[in-house]
């Protein structure tokens, strides 16, 4: 038997106006480090390294699941809402979390399109946080799907985005994890990965606002597997390229989930990831 | 008679291997691709998972392996025939065209980024997809695995 030390709560933030109740868990002490989970699934994605003492050793590890992830309800009145994330949303989430639990300057990290939202937050809103760590996150991603299909009456959008997001799992990630990995997605509500997807593959904004982002006061590492096909090691490059000062890891034997489907191999590139960030309480 | 129509087999499900496969061998030894999908017909009948996850898909799948054409006929989940083509008498629902050493590639205990996955080889320009893609979409597990069925198996894998 064992219990693990993430504890899990709940915490009541207002975004666009309304509450959303939202599920976080945390783990460790120290240095704050606020995680994102990708689009079509949940904070779980997260529990390997909020579980390594090596990490929690130093580092307050914290995650929360956006509305309509995971255990964060959706908001009132869902039952006739499409969703569809949009990058302001998630800012305000992202925020309203931070602000909600108190927490000073805290390193982002985020994964797929958590990553997306770390670099926008590179951008507009730096002063909130110490540094950044983008895992498979690029300036932009046009679908090569459509997304249109994982939400539709005739077929079960879970198990379609599961079977499609496959393709960016390393064949060298652990056959247990590789479907832990996927379960979340199999598990992801009605329309949910859709509405992410559209947030990842139809905002641009992001593009133009690299030049903003000031690495020497708040830096920002980017890590990329060689075995994405949704965000390529080019694509990343590309995208740290165009970031002054931002630094670059390529994982050759890791795909789109590092740290879920493949925790043992991502612990050196995360715990590397950290060293670069400022120490706690540096300003 | 042309060759294709020669090499043409109809594989019924409950006497594959034992009885069918030795008399249709002498016709189609010479295609080693056609025998490896002979190879997955008979694995995917001994994999029960796959045929459970496959068990609405009825449908042909064409198979373009450099310029060599394969039918796949699936009922229920079972492949019920393997056909050389070409034929344009037909009818397919979705087409997976590649080549030969991608395939090979791909059916790697542990691929090279890229050849992992379908769509992988798709990304670099190893192989299209046509055809309803949709349908594709709602069976892309079970799809994808069959097609990974000449993979080896990993140590870790359940």
């Amino acid at each position: 038997m064992s219990i693990e030390p993430i504890t899990g709560r709940y915490l009541t933030v207002s975004v666009e106006g309304a509450p959303r109740r939202i599920y976080f868990e945390e783990a460790g002490q120290g240095r704050p480090v606020l995680c994102l989970h990708t689009a079509g699934a949940d904070t779980r994605q997260w529990r390997h390294l909020m579980n390594d003492t090596g990490i929690t050793a130093t580092n307050r590890m914290v995650a929360f699941d956006l509305p309509w992830h995971g255990k964060s309800l959706p908001p009132e009145g869902f039952e006739t809402e499409e969703y569809l994330l949009t990058t302001e949303a998630y800012i305000e989430t992202v925020l309203a979390v931070i602000k909600g639990l108190g927490l000073e300057r805290p390193v982002l990290a985020g994964c797929s399109m958590g990553g997306r939202i770390a670099l926008q937050l590179a951008a507009l809103h730096p002063d909130k946080f110490s540094g950044f760590i983008a895992i498979e996150a690029s300036d932009f991603q046009p679908a090569w799907y459509d997304i249109d299909w994982f939400h539709r009456p005739d077929a079960h959008g879970g198990e379609m985005g599961a079977a499609l997001v496959s393709a960016n799992i390393s064949p060298f990630a652990p056959n247990t994890e590789r479907w832990n990995t996927l379960w979340m997605f199999m598990q992801s509500g009605p329309g949910v990965f859709r509405g992410d997807l559209s947030f990842y593959t139809k905002d641009d904004s992001l593009i133009a606002r690299l030049g903003d982002i000031d690495t020497g006061k708040t830096p920002v590492h980017l890590i990329v597997g060689a075995y994405d096909l949704t965000c390529t090691p080019e694509d990343a490059k590309r995208t740290a390229d165009a970031i002054d000062g931002a630094t670059l890891a390529v994982m050759d034997e890791l795909g789109h989930f590092p740290m879920s489907e493949h925790p043992e191999g991502f612990l050196q590139f995360f715990v590397d990831a950290l060293k670069r960030m400022p120490a706690a309480g540096t300003k | 008679m042309p060759w294709a129509v020669l090499r043409n087999t109809h594989i019924g499900m409950a006497v594959w291997p034992a009885l069918v496969a030795p008399q249709c061998k002498g016709f189609e030894e010479d295609n080693q691709m056609i025998d490896t999908f002979h190879t997955m017909q008979a694995k995917l009948e001994v994999t029960p998972h796959l045929l459970r996850l496959g068990r609405l898909f009825s449908e042909t799948v064409l198979i373009q392996v450099g310029d060599d054409e394969i039918y796949l006929t699936f009922e229920k989940g079972h492949v019920t025939q393997v056909t050389a083509g070409p034929s344009r008498k037909t009818p397919w629902r979705f087409a997976l065209r590649t080549d030969a050493d991608a395939l090979a590639q791909f059916w790697q205990p542990l691929p090279a980024p890229g050849f992992h996955d379908i769509f992988g080889l798709l990304k670099i320009g190893r192989g299209s997809i046509d055809g309803d893609i949709l349908c594709l979409v709602k069976n892309l597990r079970f799809f994808k695995e069959f097609m990974a069925l000449p993979r080896p198996a990993r140590k870790d894998a359940a």
